[in-house]
């Protein structure tokens, strides 16, 4: 099987001269010759040999089923048609369900092979081979003439879209242009984490793989190469400038010169905006939480974000940046961050669960819910009892224990490692000089994750006297350092150190002090400034201050907020009013009784209705039911 | 309005050659390092400090293992240590332990002798036990580190006594003269002379704070505020049906 799948490999080499006419020089035109090196190191098939690929070929052609032969060729037109209802049904449904049905273990067909269904058509088979290799990566084990292959072709599309002469007429639907993107980046993660040299990881791999590791690997899906993709399509998109005019609300006139002949096509400008959430993602990935939060700078954090409805976007956006402000110790603002985003997962909810996204978007929330207890445990706050009641339902053991100080850090540590990003090397261990690769494998570095985790258990450890010191001084107006100190069995100065701790925990840099406030949507004051600024706030309700030796303490209080509940009730109550306005007007004396049942069904809905406070959805389902019931009778 | 992030985000020092280095996609170019290690050393002579910038020094280390170089590490790390409580210093580290074992035998690299001490300061200033900082400064086993860097550092132990008046003048109204001494690593005139500089007064055995919003307490009973975009639904609403 493997010995067939090489040489189908190296049959391709006439079919490489094509493609090569596109210019691919770029930055990725370097590794492309690296991979050319890993040709020659397959075997060369004589004559014979592909005298009988040709056979194998036909063979392979013979076996496809007609009906994805048929989908093929369908799917080819509409990309040719650029019919966006076409490409989306294709690819949301049409290849998911054939994957199901005849390729939930095997590859698709290779692109060689479904050639001839498309004439051959180079631009739908590069993005045909983008669909392969993210089924192989994401259904089953990539080799690693799968990781080099996929990164060709990856290259392949870019160049096409960056280098051709002006901007392609192609379209494609805004899910599957973050897909490309997502898959993009998470295929560089996965390559990183595959060539890590740690001792397990070097004894799993052939012989052959160390010697394309050492010829191909330093090139391909190196990380200048990733960040020069997304670069090269943020500044070809124009998305900063257009994201800027946006905001500054320029004339659509005004906004198509800024962004030029390419930021004018809905596919640059979303490849362009994607391109700055997969960086954010790259920089996370790398550890650069500063820069990660600066490539965002223009773009802003809000629910109705008018730039995509793409979900998983919206998601995976919120967790880095959260991720990073936990990074930066600015937890307030990581719980802001997870907070708006996991309300928005619980409402879509209701409408997503058909999307085949809605696994990894509920794998990431529950991700984000951990994330969301660390901070809870290193800043207790009260923005949303809501989500704060489904951690506890999920984390319940862990959140008890990170309120224990010492004893609680291996809780942290193990939600850290569960929920945060799967951080990579910059580097490549060093394959190509074994002397220095054997010297790593004696004393091999720290695994990125564990890096970060030290970095974070540091401050987590700086902060474990902050719980304890809190719950005695709530006890107090005013307490002695020395009888404090007695209390907790500390020697009395290492005590008063750590009331500067616990004043440090209780404030921090946020965004909710710039004049956005509230738990409400990012207002206008807050929005337009990066994502890194911020100003000082309390974060604690509990204020001490030390008086030579005398502790006095106040506590403030938090007001029963009632605003909420009445906007949300005010609004509901207007729907619902809205409803009965828009029902024709009754008019037999029939129609009039149902009317009148049907609005004592309303009523008698609605205090069930406000118990549950979610929501419209419940209230509106069953007028309707009552009104079809009139019309019936009708 | 000036926010707590705005010098740290732009230091008014900076120039504008650095600011596009920062900004832009230059930050990678391998070959602007000199320019940026050129300022790292300009703000150790003169006390200014630049996190965005240092960054950027480590960044180009990380994907160019072969600019490394240690001393510069170690001085943006110094540096780093001065803006506790702020996590530079981690965010540093976050950037440089990504590195190869080094192949020159002939020039070895002191960085993995020197990091984990500079990592146990950092955690005394973190944790606000400036007495054990001081003592571990002071101490021989970081004599390398004192005459190869911090004397090159200007104003390095009074960036750290920053750090503690930060946290003193956060926590206290009043401090005794003697525990100040300990955290600062000072006695007698030259105290004195540094809580006048914070603008503290001094009394028999104490030095007076002045009041300011972190070290005043207050019993407040937070009251909801309600924003006009809270009520947008509700208003446009009413608009709409009359």
């Amino acid at each position: 099987m493997s010995q067939q799948r090489m040489a189908l490999w190296a049959a391709e080499a006439d079919l490489d001269e094509d493609i090569h006419d596109v210019d691919i020089s770029l930055a990725m035109g370097s590794s492309y010759q690296g991979a050319a090196i890993y040709e020659e190191a397959a075997h060369q098939p004589s004559l014979d040999e592909s005298a009988l690929l040709a056979m194998a070929q036909q063979a392979a052609f013979a076996q496809i089923p007609d009906v994805v032969k048929r989908f093929i060729v369908h799917f080819h037109q509409a990309v040719l048609d650029n019919n966006l209802a076409e490409i989306t049904a294709a690819y949301e449904s049409g290849w998911n369900r054939l994957t199901e049905k005849y390729y939930a273990k095997t590859e698709w067909p290779e692109a060689e092979i479904i050639a001839p269904l498309v004439n051959d058509d180079q631009i739908f088979l590069i993005l045909y081979r983008e669909l392969y290799y993210r089924h192989v990566y994401s259904r089953l084990q990539p080799n690693i003439d799968d990781r080099f292959h996929s990164y060709e072709n990856s290259c392949e599309l870019f160049n096409y879209l960056l280098n051709s002469d002006g901007p392609v007429a192609l379209e494609l639907p805004e899910q599957w242009l973050w897909d490309i993107i997502d898959e993009f980046i998470y295929q560089f993660q996965s390559f990183c984490a595959y060539r890590a040299a740690t001792p397990t990881k070097l004894k799993a791999k052939s012989d052959d793989e160390l010697v394309m590791l050492s010829e191909g690997g330093t090139q391909a899906w190196s990380s200048y190469s990733v960040l020069n993709v997304l670069y090269s399509l943020i500044q070809k998109s124009r998305v900063n400038e257009w994201l800027k005019a946006k905001r500054e609300g320029r004339s659509d006139e005004e906004i198509g010169e800024i962004v030029g002949d390419y930021g004018a096509r809905p596919l640059y400008r979303m490849l362009g905006y994607f391109s700055i959430i997969g960086l954010l993602r790259v920089h996370v990935l790398l550890g650069d939480f500063t820069l990660g939060l600066k490539v965002m700078e223009n773009v802003e954090l809000t629910q109705k974000s008018t730039v995509t409805r793409v979900t998983a976007c919206h998601v995976a956006t919120y967790y880095h940046v959260g991720f990073c402000y936990i990074m930066l110790r600015r937890y307030p603002d990581a719980i802001r961050t997870f907070v708006q985003i996991l309300n928005f997962v619980l409402r879509m909810r209701q409408y997503h669960t058909r999307s085949y996204q809605y696994d990894q978007i509920n794998k990431t929330a529950d991700r984000m819910y951990a994330l969301f207890a660390i901070c809870h445990a290193l800043s207790p706050s009260r923005l949303d009892d809501n989500i704060l009641n489904i951690v506890r339902e999920k984390y319940g053991e862990q959140v008890t224990k990170m309120s224990k100080g010492e004893e609680g850090i291996p809780a942290f540590e193990e939600l850290f490692l569960y929920a945060c990003p799967k951080f990579i090397s910059a580097n490549p261990p060093p394959y190509d000089d074994p002397d220095a690769l054997a010297a790593l494998i004696e004393d091999p570095p720290t695994e990125p994750a564990q890096r970060h985790l030290t970095l974070f258990l540091s401050d987590v450890r700086a902060h474990v006297p902050v719980p304890t010191l809190r719950s005695f001084l709530k006890l107090y107006t005013s307490l002695d350092a020395a009888k404090l100190a007695n209390f907790l069995d500390a020697d009395e100065e290492e005590m008063v150190q750590q009331m500067m701790v616990l004043k440090q925990a209780s404030r921090s840099v946020a965004r909710a002090a710039l004049g956005g406030g509230g738990a409400s949507e990012g207002t206008e004051g807050s929005s337009s400034l990066s994502l890194l600024e911020g100003g000082y706030i309390n974060t604690s309700d509990l204020s001490f201050a030390i008086d030579d030796n005398m502790v006095h303490i106040a506590e403030s209080t938090v007001g029963r907020r009632y605003a909420g509940w009445f906007i949300r009730n005010t609004e509901h109550a207007q729907r619902v009013l809205d409803g009965l306005r828009a029902s024709p007007l009754p008019g037999t004396p029939q129609q009039l009784q149902a009317a009148a049942a049907a609005a004592a069904a309303v009523k008698g809905g609605k205090p069930q209705d406000a118990q549950a406070q979610d929501g419209a959805a419940p209230a509106t389902g069953g007028k309707k039911v009552a009104w079809g019931g009139a019309k019936v009778a009708a | 309005m000036a926010t707590a992030t705005s010098t740290w985000l732009t230091p008014p020092t900076r120039t504008e050659l650095i600011e596009n280095l920062v900004s832009g996609v230059d930050r990678y170019n391998p070959s602007n390092v000199g320019i940026l290690e050129d300022y790292l050393y300009h703000q150790i002579r003169s006390q200014e400090y630049d996190c965005l910038a240092n960054l950027a020094i480590l960044k180009l280390y990380q994907f160019n293992p072969d600019l490394y170089n240690p001393d510069v590490v170690v001085n943006i790390l110094l540096k780093a240590l001065t803006a506790a409580p702020f996590p530079d210093f981690n965010l540093c580290i976050s950037l440089i332990d990504d590195r190869p074992v080094n192949a020159n035998p002939d020039e070895p690299d002191p960085l993995p002798q020197l990091l984990p001490l500079l990592t146990n300061l950092h955690n005394l200033i973190h944790q606000c036990r400036f007495p054990a900082f001081w003592t571990l400064y002071r101490s021989d086993s970081l004599e390398s580190i004192r005459e190869n860097y911090t004397v090159e550092c200007i104003g390095f132990e009074d960036s750290i006594r920053e750090v503690v008046a930060r946290a003193v003048r956060a926590t206290f109204t009043r401090i005794g003269k003697e525990r100040l001494g300990s955290y600062v690593d000072l006695q007698g005139e030259e105290l004195e002379q540094f809580a006048a500089r914070q603008g503290w007064t001094s009394d028999s055995s104490n030095f007076v704070i002045p009041s300011n919003p972190d070290n005043q307490i207050e019993a407040i009973v937070v009251q909801e505020s309600i924003k006009l975009p809270q009520l947008s639904k509700v208003i446009a609403h009413s608009t709409k049906t009359q």
